[in-house]
C-alpha cells in the first residue's frame, strides 16, 4: 500500500504567551498522531470543546502554521520542507466556520471562484474559468446563474457555505479541511452540507478532515474520529464504535451532554425536565 | 382553550405585524418579519420559539421586548403583559414608560454575553448600571443581594471582581443570566444563548436557566433554532416559518407528531447519536420576506403542497385542546 494521503506523527504546537521573564508556554496541541486516508477517501472527524486545539491543528495541516515538534507528511513528504506551495495548496484546501467572514463583503462572491479557477485550475480565459466555476457550483446543488454578480449579503448562510465549498473545490483537491462548517449553519440547512461531504467522499473520492464539536453530526458522517481535550488526543478509532460505547471519561461526559431530541417524546404528559 | 380557571396569561400577542420600511431611491420596500402573529405565554411557563435564521424570530421578540427602531415599525396588533395583575400594553395610546418596565420586570438573555458586560469595566459594575435602580435598597445591601444571588445561581461572588475578558465563554453567559435575573422579573427573553458555546457548557447554561426560571417562577420565552434544545427545556413550542407562526403545542407533542410538513422536516432531520439512516435535507431556500409567495409562504418547498395552497394563507386552526397549526393538508375537512 502506498503512504497515506496525511499522516501526523506526534505533532506538537507551543505557543509563548508573554515575555521571555515572566511569559509563560501554552501547548496548543500535545502529540497527536493520525492518519488520513490509508485505504481510500474517508471523513475524519476531529472533535473537542473550544480551546482543546481543533483550529491550531487545522492551520498545522493547512501548513500556515508550523508544528513546534513532529512531523506532518502530506503524501509522503514532510510539509516543513515544502518547496511547491501552490501544488500544495491545489490539493490542500479548507473550509472556514463563518461563510461571511470567509467572504469579503465587498466583493462579489463569483469573483473568489474564478481566481480559483485561474490559479489553481489553469483557467486562462473568463469563460474557461466560469466553466471551471460552474461546475463546480453544480457538484454543490447550485449554479454559476444563481451566484453570478452577488455579494455575499445576498445569499443565505447555506448557500454561502456551499459556494465556499464549490470554490475549494474548483481546485480538485484531494483533501478538504472543514473547520467547523455548519456551526454557523441552520439546523434545516445543517444536514445539506453535511450530506454534501458524503456526497464528496463517495462520488469525487475527496477525504475530508471535519472539525467539530457536533457529535451528532460526526456519528452520522465520519469514518473515524479523534477526540482532543486540551491538545491531547483522549480516544480515536472508527467513529461510531466510539460514539456509541466511549471508554474515556472525557468522551462519557461529551457523550452525555449531547441533548437528545427524544427526550421530551419519552416524558409525554410530563415537562421534559434537564436534570 | 378555556379561559377563566386558567390564570391570565404573562404575555399575549394579538394579530401582531412588524415590517422593516425602507425607502430607498424612491423604492419602497416592505420586509414583512412578522406577520399576524397571536400567541400567550403562560406565567411559570417555557415557550420555546424555534425556526430558522430569518424567518423573524428576532424581529418578533424584539417587537416583544418593545426594542423598535426603524426602519422597524409596528403595523398593527398588541402585546400585553400581566405583571401580576398590572397590565402593561406596549403600543398604546398611553403606552408606558418602557424604563420602569424594562430589567424589573422585564428581562433578557443575548446571545453575546461579550456585548451585554462592558468590556472596560468590571462585573460588579455592569451590575450596578442595570439593576441598582430597580432594586430600592442602599448599595452595600444592594450588593449583598447580588452575592446572595449569584451564591444561588453557584457562580463564585467572587466574578464580580473580573472584567469579562477574564471569564471564559460559559461563565460570561452565567453571568449574563445572573444579571438578567437579579431583579426577580416576571419574564424573561432569551434569545439564542447557548448557540456559541459547546455541548457541555450548554447543558451547564441550560440547567441554569432552567432552575432559575423555576426558583423565581418567571415566564421565559426562549428562542433558537436548535430543535434538541427545544426539546429537552421548553413546555411549549411555536415554530415560526416567513415571519409567520405555523404550528403550536406542548413540546413532547410536537415532536412525537408534527403536523405541519415544515416542522415534522425540522424533526425528521435533526441528526441522533446511534442513528445512521440517511436524512433528507430541505429543498430549495426560505422566501425573501420582501416578496413572499402567495399563498402558504411554505408551499414552494413543500412535500404535500396542493392547489389550496398556492391561493390561500391557511389559519391557525386548533387541533388539539393546546395544539394549533397552519396547514391545509393537517386541517380535517379542508383537503382538496
Amino acid at each position: 500500500m502506498t503512504a497515506p494521503l496525511l499522516e501526523l506523527s506526534d505533532v506538537a504546537k507551543v505557543y509563548s504567551i508573554g515575555g521571555a521573564l515572566f511569559g509563560h508556554r501554552l501547548r496548543a496541541v500535545d502529540g497527536i498522531s493520525f492518519e488520513v486516508g490509508r485505504d481510500g477517501p474517508e471523513i475524519f472527524a476531529i472533535i473537542g470543546e473550544s480551546g482543546s486545539g481543533k483550529t491550531t491543528l487545522a492551520r498545522m495541516i493547512l501548513n500556515t502554521a508550523q508544528p513546534s515538534a513532529g512531523k506532518i507528511l502530506f503524501r509522503g513528504a514532510d510539509l516543513a520542507g515544502m518547496r511547491d506551495r501552490l501544488g500544495f495548496m491545489r490539493q490542500v484546501q479548507p473550509i472556514f466556520q463563518n461563510p461571511f467572514e470567509a467572504f469579503n463583503p465587498l466583493k462579489r462572491v463569483d469573483r473568489y471562484l474564478y481566481m480559483t479557477a485561474r490559479r489553481f485550475a489553469g483557467a486562462a480565459t473568463q469563460a474557461e474559468a466560469g466553466d471551471h466555476a460552474d461546475r463546480a457550483l453544480r457538484k454543490v446543488g447550485l449554479s454559476l446563474a444563481e451566484i453570478r454578480g452577488r455579494f455575499p449579503h445576498e445569499l443565505s448562510g447555506g448557500q454561502l457555505q456551499r459556494v465556499a465549498i464549490a470554490r475549494a473545490l474548483i481546485a480538485s483537491p484531494a483533501l478538504i479541511v472543514a473547520d467547523e462548517p455548519v456551526s454557523m449553519v441552520d439546523a434545516s440547512l445543517r444536514m445539506s452540507i453535511v450530506n454534501l461531504f458524503k456526497t464528496l467522499r463517495d462520488d469525487l473520492g475527496v477525504s475530508i478532515v471535519y472539525i467539530t464539536h457536533d457529535l451528532a453530526t460526526a456519528y452520522y458522517i465520519s469514518d473515524r474520529i479523534v477526540i482532543m481535550r486540551k491538545g491531547r488526543a483522549v480516544e480515536a478509532g472508527p467513529a461510531r464504535a466510539i460514539l456509541d460505547n466511549p471508554q474515556h471519561p472525557y468522551s462519557i461526559e461529551l457523550k452525555n451532554a449531547v441533548l437528545s431530541p427524544d427526550a421530551a417524546a419519552r416524558l409525554y404528559g410530563n415537562r421534559p425536565i434537564m436534570e | 382553550m378555556s379561559e377563566g380557571a386558567a390564570p391570565a396569561p404573562v404575555l399575549t400577542v394579538t394579530a401582531l405585524r412588524a415590517y422593516y420600511q425602507t425607502r430607498l431611491f424612491g423604492i419602497d420596500r416592505d420586509v414583512r418579519a412578522v406577520d399576524n402573529v397571536t400567541l400567550h405565554v403562560n406565567a411559570n411557563e417555557i415557550y420555546g420559539l424555534a425556526g430558522e435564521s430569518s424567518c423573524g424570530k428576532t424581529t418578533l421578540i424584539k417587537t416583544i421586548a418593545g426594542a423598535i427602531r426603524p426602519p422597524l415599525k409596528v403595523q398593527g396588533g398588541s402585546v400585553e403583559f400581566n405583571f401580576h395583575g398590572r397590565r402593561v400594553s406596549l403600543y398604546d395610546k398611553n403606552a408606558p414608560d418602557l424604563a420602569d418596565i424594562r430589567w424589573r420586570h422585564l428581562s433578557y438573555i443575548m446571545q453575546g454575553s461579550m456585548s451585554v458586560l462592558n468590556p472596560l469595566r468590571r462585573v460588579r459594575n455592569s451590575f450596578v448600571d442595570f439593576a441598582f435602580r430597580h432594586i430600592h435598597k442602599p448599595m452595600a445591601e444592594f450588593l449583598d443581594t447580588v452575592r446572595a444571588h449569584l451564591l444561588r445561581l453557584h457562580l463564585q461572588p467572587e466574578v464580580l471582581d473580573a472584567y469579562p475578558h477574564e471569564l471564559s465563554g460559559g461563565m460570561r453567559q452565567r453571568v449574563a443570566i445572573a444579571l438578567a435575573t437579579v431583579c426577580r422579573p416576571e419574564f424573561i427573553i432569551a434569545d439564542e444563548p447557548t448557540t456559541a458555546l459547546d455541548v457541555i457548557v450548554q447543558k451547564g447554561v441550560l440547567t441554569m436557566i432552567r432552575e432559575v426560571q423555576r426558583e423565581i417562577g418567571s415566564s421565559l420565552i426562549f428562542v433558537t433554532h436548535d430543535m434538541a434544545v427545544h426539546a429537552n427545556l421548553c413546555d411549549r413550542l411555536g415554530v415560526m416559518y416567513a415571519g409567520r407562526l405555523v404550528e403550536e403545542g406542548p413540546t413532547a407533542e410536537i415532536l412525537r407528531e408534527p403536523r405541519h410538513p415544515y416542522t415534522a422536516h425540522l424533526i425528521a432531520s435533526l441528526p441522533r447519536i446511534g442513528d445512521v439512516a440517511p436524512k433528507k435535507a430541505l429543498e430549495g431556500t426560505p422566501p425573501s420576506l420582501a416578496d413572499p409567495p402567495l399563498g402558504c409562504r411554505f408551499h414552494p418547498r413543500c412535500p404535500l403542497a396542493m392547489d389550496i395552497c398556492k391561493r390561500e394563507n391557511p389559519q391557525m386552526e386548533w387541533v388539539g385542546p393546546v395544539h394549533r397549526v397552519a396547514c391545509f393538508a393537517a386541517q380535517p375537512g379542508k383537503r382538496q
